[in-house]
This record gives structure tokens, sequence and C-alpha cells, in this order.
């Protein structure tokens, strides 16, 4: 297992986490839900397109 | 879409005991991953569990995935008869957990947790050492990118 998470750890985008670590915890929560928001409102549009075709 | 904040008030506004877990409680510490459910260790007594019951009751809890139809009775017997409730709710997925694989139960896990002013409230969440053990513990393929990301985060936490 050590090694599986190790090689993934490499691939890890570390400037993400440290402008996350900038933000408090209920800010962190917020852009969670925004995400959220972002992926449904994709998933509504692939949704939308595949219906016309 | 999960309306954490709407969850969050929800179980707080009737003194629920429970610590955040899983996701969310990863989104907390600066996970960058996506968590579309609230995952939550609630402690067993009577007493909480009525306060569970109660704070979810207007929520219209169901069991997540079951058939429409499916006879399912929101209340205090069926949280003690049961452990742990995978749940959709009108404000979105919820994990109702009695405890986890290398965690234990609320008890075992609260020394591990710390305390988050969410929202204008203090809430339990579950401390980052403790996630990534627990996420270890549980050894499941789809986790070993987050723990990855978890690890990263403490490294970075550390320098």
């Amino acid at each position: 297992m050590d090694r599986v998470v190790e090689a993934y750890k490499k691939d890890i985008d570390r400037t993400l986490l440290r402008e996350n670590l900038k933000l408090t915890p209920e800010e962190r929560i917020e852009k969670l839900m925004e995400l959220q928001r972002f992926a449904e409102e994709l998933r509504r549009a692939g949704h939308q397109q595949r219906e016309k075709k | 879409m999960t309306d954490f904040k709407g969850l969050l008030r929800c179980l707080s506004e009737r003194r629920v005991e429970f610590i955040i877990v899983g996701g969310v409680a990863a989104t907390a510490h600066g996970s960058s991953q996506l968590t579309v459910d609230l995952d939550i260790v609630y402690r067993r007594t009577s007493e909480n569990i009525q306060r569970l019951v109660d704070s979810l009751q207007p929520q219209a809890p169901y069991l997540r995935g079951a058939p429409p139809g499916l006879p399912f009775q929101w209340d205090s017997e069926t949280i003690r008869h049961g452990l742990n409730f995978t749940l959709t709710t009108k404000l979105g997925d919820i994990d109702l957990l009695g405890e986890i694989v290398g965690g234990g139960k609320y008890e075992d896990l609260a020394p591990h947790s710390i305390s988050l002013n969410l929202y204008g409230v203090s809430h339990r969440c579950l401390n980052l050492e403790k996630l990534i053990e627990v996420k270890r513990a549980a050894g499941r393929p789809k986790d070993l990118e987050r723990l990855a990301e978890l690890e990263a985060l403490l490294e970075e936490r550390k320098k």
C-alpha cells in the first residue's frame, strides 16, 4: 500500500493544497459546495447535449 | 448537491453529538478532492439517538439507493437496531456511522478530534492524523489517492 500511496503522492498538486491551507475550514467547505454546483452544471449540460443527438 | 451548511445546522440546533469524518473532514483539513456526502460518526446513547432522529426528521431521510416505496421508518428504534445508515435527505446525502473501521465509535474517536468553528457553531472533526489512520485501516483502493493527498497535506502543514 505504501508504494502505491507514494506513487500517487508524486502527482499531487501541492500548489493547490497550499492555496487551500490559506483558507479557513469554513471557506474550504464553501469552495467544496461551489465545486459540487459546477460538477452538477457540467452533468446537466452533458445530459442536455446527449438528448439533442 | 448536498447542503453541508444546512445539514450541520440541523444537527447542531438539536445538539446532536457527532464527529465529522470522511470527505468533508478531508476538505476541512485542506483536501481539494470533491465529495458529495456528509459522513458523521454519531454517539450511540439513547438521548443522542433521539436528538439525531429529531434533527433530521424535517428533512425526510430515506435510505439512499433503495427503491421508492420500500418501507423505512425514521425513528429511534430503527437507529438503535442498526448501526450505519446511508441516507438521502432534502438537504442532500448524509452517512450516519455508529463506528468506522480503524477508528471505532464516537467515544474512541473523540480524543482524536478537533473543534472547528463552522458557520458560527463549534463542531467536532476528526484530526488529520487520525483521518489518515482510518483511511489506511479501511484499505480501499478508491481511497489510496485521497490518502496520498492527506499525507501530502500533513507534510505541508509541518513545513
